[in-house]
């Protein structure tokens, strides 16, 4: 069951198949269900950033006009931990009377210490403990190290350089916010909701859960969905919450976070901060890299501050690491887009240009140099794999690139130029797993009037899966992506991955091509012994089908779907189970190595215009070569790419998440102070996909976003001679950097 | 971002003052603000009364037809429009008149509708994006957005469409140059400008940008 080889419709630019319902406002989103006799519910949320709840009084909120139900979700003597944690929940009539029951609430609270900036924390060591369970408030990350890394590291080297680099934690900023609508029927014994996840299967599960329901009598519905990046994998407080005002009601409840509450509690991705010295020998062999760092994960854990690969992407023969979170009294970070990758990628890119910088050397150069050789082991026992193929695909892209941008021509040696605007060239590598897995059970249903259907509960975050099943099933059946119905969405279809680590497209496409090729299979086991041939006497051609038996003869596609009858042809599809994996090693092989992989390349190249007398940076030009296996839909690949980088360049210069010392409030959670840029303020992208289609569909969600913030700033560099230390690289921070160059020298 | 003075008569600053925005952006959030908490934990005993007289009849004419509902006068145009007669097209997402995907034609001009009020709309012609399709007949615009793919997930787009629809409309020879301007008060979460550019290219030229 390979990929056909050759490919009518796969790997072309296929239009999204709901384009002109999004462009048009007549896709219905999660935010866009309105239900008959549907109330509007309201979460009331701490505004302290630490504090324990000492009285409640909803009794003036039960007597506001239109108010419905109530639902207290932090009782008193309840510790919370930062501002915007839940504490009750109302529905009424309206939302502006479930503003104004919220509004006659009364909380009062016992104001407790916190902290909301990692410098504080790491200031304070043996200080209050401002999180869960009295845990000390930085911990530990893991620290690791090379054999004898102080006695060898710097043996032979050039003098090492020492550079200090960071991020803000940003905000994931959906602009559909989280949250759902929540239906009982009349006797609460089943409930739909309609959801904005990443997670359809999973969101109804967690509700069955929570509900002690049976899963078969909760059904989870997304049509559509306005973002996710990571930050919705469930139902969360807010979405249980407005289910339990539903059956309080018995009406459905809409709740659909606010901005304020969106940018509160909605997912942020962990800051990242280091200390990092790297040293090399003047060739530019890279010997050592040392980094003490730390990130923030809020009041989480920590699992999703992954400090602990660095150095990215680049192989050095000794590491040392020192890595710790420092845990505040913010929301819990969450996966975003490339979780970690991106930071990882600063604190090591950015010290490589450093490193060349100081060696005189063009850091293409040193690039090329310290890529990751292919693994030799990988080479023999999997050869479509990223270790076997990794140090071939970097360099081909380092050469694609170079091309690409002119480098030769418009590189020049950091801080050279005149003039007040001055022009700067810079580079980063990523890498990314990517690949899917089971379950992922698709259905392929072909009428006897020649429609076909295709389903799956899976999920369309906007990246175009919706289109996917109709393009793969079209290839196989001999139609266009347009003839094929998609239905997607829905819980009550089975089982399905959740979309996150850029895993539904190589999840969902082996099942549908399974599914298509055994829908064609019936369909021609059904209708050939009436035209007089055995089923393997019949083909495909575009939109027909190719009877040997007589003559190859070509029958248009509903002629012969018309001889099914009364009946249909009915393909189903899925993944072999993991057991079914271990047990043959062929069958992981042809999988995960033909039909899917795990593991790209990226290589991208930043242009900046700096003003050196105001500090404002232009990201100008940007070029992308990203490598994803085999396309599905190369118009869908390449907007994911240009939308990645795009993503990247406000993590560069615009976004941040800041927070008040004092109060332990966001000041900007809005999108008016905190900063997302519009289309003038974004370069000219040039997208290159490294095709390489006998790896297998990979998944290109996260890889294009991570090394973008690197190449802006090894850009900034090459441009000013200076290095920004903090990302985002505001005018103010440029300006700081300049005057600190101009007393160094 | 962009320099404010080179948004022309699109910049979030025409919205706002061309739509009676400052009045409007009344809505309370759910954080309590420093000031509020404080006398919640003061905690005088009064109750908070509720805000704003009763509900008002409201006709509004929305895509050419005229829509009939009753909100209280705090209610802005958008949640008129999403909440009370269920035309969806337009987005709530910053509620703040910073992002654009609120958009509605009033009076043929763009306007942030989730900074206006319902009852400044009355007798003014509304178009949301859902008047750029008739059947399976796609307005140039939304069809380019289609054809270009400039959309991911898409909860921007309608603003988008309006507020490109407005440039067109105003001036339907606009360069490349003046319809981004007019699209500066929108933003996209997923990063679709630079299919957005091909899409504003075709537009401008008829043709594919190479
Ligand atoms: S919702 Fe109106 S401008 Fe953002
Ligand atoms: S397409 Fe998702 S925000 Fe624009």
């Amino acid at each position: 069951m390979p990929w056909p080889t050759t490919r009518r419709v796969i790997g072309t630019k296929v239009q999204r198949l709901d384009g002109p319902d999004k462009a048009t406002g007549r896709a219905r989103y999660s935010f866009d269900i309105n239900l008959p006799g549907m109330l509007h519910a309201r979460i009331l949320r701490c505004p302290h950033a630490h504090a324990r709840i000492k009285n409640i009084d909803s009794g003036a909120a039960e007597k506001t006009n239109g108010f419905r139900a109530l639902h207290i979700i932090a009782n008193a003597g309840v510790q919370l931990f930062f501002a915007g944690a839940e504490i009750v929940a109302v529905a009424a009539d309206t939302e502006e009377h479930a503003d104004d029951c919220l509004h006659a609430i009364r909380i009062d609270y016992e104001v407790l210490p916190h902290f909301v900036k990692e410098a504080d924390a790491l200031r304070a060591p043996d200080g209050p403990s401002t999180v869960p369970g009295g845990t000390p408030n930085v911990r530990p990350g893991g620290d690791f190290s090379t054999a004898k890394f102080d006695d060898v590291a710097y043996e032979g080297t050039a003098p090492r350089v020492e550079g200090t680099y960071g991020v803000a934690i940003i905000s994931h900023q959906c602009l559909e916010s989280h949250g759902l609508v929540a239906q009982w029927d009349n006797d609460l014994a089943n409930l739909t909701v309609y959801a904005s996840t990443q997670a359809v299967p999973l969101t109804a599960q967690a509700l069955a859960q929570n509900f002690k329901l049976p899963v078969t009598r909760v059904k989870c519905i997304t049509n559509y969905m306005g973002g996710g990046f990571g930050s919705k994998f469930g139902p969360d407080i807010q979405g249980i919450v407005a289910a339990e005002l539903a059956r309080k009601a018995r009406a459905p409840v809409k709740l659909m976070l606010d901005r304020a509450e969106e940018v509160a509690v909605g997912g942020q991705r962990p800051s990242a901060a280091g200390t990092v010295r790297i040293a090399g020998t003047k060739e530019g062999d890279i010997r050592a890299y040392e980094v003490d760092c730390y990130g923030s994960p809020g009041v989480g854990g920590g699992a999703t501050v992954n400090l602990g690969f660095l150095p990215y992407v680049y192989s050095v023969p000794n590491i040392k690491r020192r890595h710790r979170f420092v845990r505040l009294n913010l929301q819990t970070g969450r996966a975003m887009r490339a979780p970690g990758h991106p930071q990882n990628c600063l604190l090591t890119d950015q010290a490589v240009d450093d490193l060349a910088a100081s060696l005189g050397l063009n850091p293409i150069i040193l690039r090329t140099r310290n890529l990751p050789q292919n693994d030799q082991n990988a080479v023999q026992n999997d050869p479509t794999s990223f270790p076997a193929l990794r140090h071939t695909i970097y360099t081909r892209q380092l050469e694609i690139i170079r091309k690409l941008c002119s480098w030769d021509d418009r590189w020049h040696p950091p801080g050279r130029g005149d003039g007040v605007i001055k022009t700067g060239l810079g580079m980063a590598l990523h890498t990314w797993g990517g690949g899917g897995g089971p379950p992922n059970p698709t259905r392929v249903t072909v009428s006897s009037d020649g429609s076909v259907l295709v389903q799956s509960s899976t999920q369309d975050l906007g990246t175009a899966c919706r289109t996917v099943p109709a393009i793969i099933t079209a290839d196989i059946l001999g139609l266009r992506p347009q003839d094929i119905t998609v239905q997607i969405g829905d819980s009550t279809f089975g089982p399905s991955t959740p979309s996150g680590g850029s895993t539904t497209c190589p999840g969902i496409s082996p099942a549908i091509l399974k599914a298509a090729e055994a829908a064609r299979d019936a369909l021609f086991a059904a209708i050939a012994p009436g035209l007089n041939a055995q089923a393997a006497d019949l083909s495909i051609d575009t939109g027909h089908v190719i009877n040997r038996a007589n003559n190859n003869a070509r029958i248009p596609w509903r002629n012969a779907c018309g001889r099914l009858g009364m009946n249909t042809a009915i393909g189903n599809g899925d993944w072999p189970t993991n057991a079914q994996f271990q047990q043959n090693p062929d069958l992981r092989r042809e999988w995960r190595g033909r039909l899917t992989n795990n593991g790209v390349g990226g290589v991208q190249v930043a242009e900046v215009k700096v003003d050196t007398e105001t500090g404002v940076v232009r990201c100008t030009r940007f070029w992308a070569v990203q490598d994803c296996g085999l396309i599905i839909n190369k118009l869908a690949c390449e907007s994911q790419v240009a939308g990645g980088v795009i993503m990247g360049v406000n993590y560069a210069l615009f976004e941040e998440c800041i927070y008040d010392r004092v109060t332990g409030r966001m000041l900007n959670p809005d999108m008016e102070f905190y900063k997302l840029g519009g289309i003038r303020d974004m370069p000219d992208i040039m997208v290159h996909m490294m095709d390489m289609p006998e790896r297998g569909v990979i998944g290109i969600g996260e890889p294009p976003t991570i090394s973008t913030a690197a190449a802006v700033g090894n850009a900034v560099f090459n441009a000013i001679g200076v290095r920004v230390p903090q990302a985002p690289f505001t005018p103010e921070r440029v300006l700081a950097a300049l005057a600190n160059g101009r007393k160094r020298n | 971002m962009s320099d404010s003075k080179d948004k022309g008569g699109l910049s979030r600053r025409g919205f706002l003052q061309g739509s009676g925005a400052v009045a409007a952006a009344t809505a309370l959030g759910t954080i309590p603000t420093g000031a509020s908490a404080g006398q919640q934990a003061g905690g005088n005993g009064q109750q908070v009364p509720g805000m704003g007289p009763n509900g008002v009849k409201l006709s509004l004419n929305v895509n050419g037809r005229s829509m009939n509902t009753t909100v209280e006068p705090r209610v802005t145009l958008l949640d008129a429009l999403r909440n009370y007669l269920d035309v969806t097209g337009c987005k709530r997402v910053c509620d703040r008149g910073s992002c654009g995907a609120c958009t509605v034609l009033v009076d043929g001009k763009p306007v942030y509708s989730c900074s206006m009020l319902a009852l400044e709309a009355r007798d003014k012609p509304i178009r949301t994006a859902e008047s750029l399709v008739a059947g399976a007949k796609l307005d140039a615009v939304p069809e380019a957005f289609a054809r270009f793919d400039a959309q991911q997930c898409g909860f921007c787009t309608p603003g988008f469409v309006v507020a490109m629809k407005a440039v067109l409309e105003a001036n339907p020879k606009a360069t490349q140059a003046e319809v981004e301007r007019g699209l500066c008060g929108n933003i996209c979460r997923c990063g679709t400008y630079e299919q957005m550019r091909d899409a504003i290219y075709s537009l401008c030229n008829q043709q594919r940008r190479t």
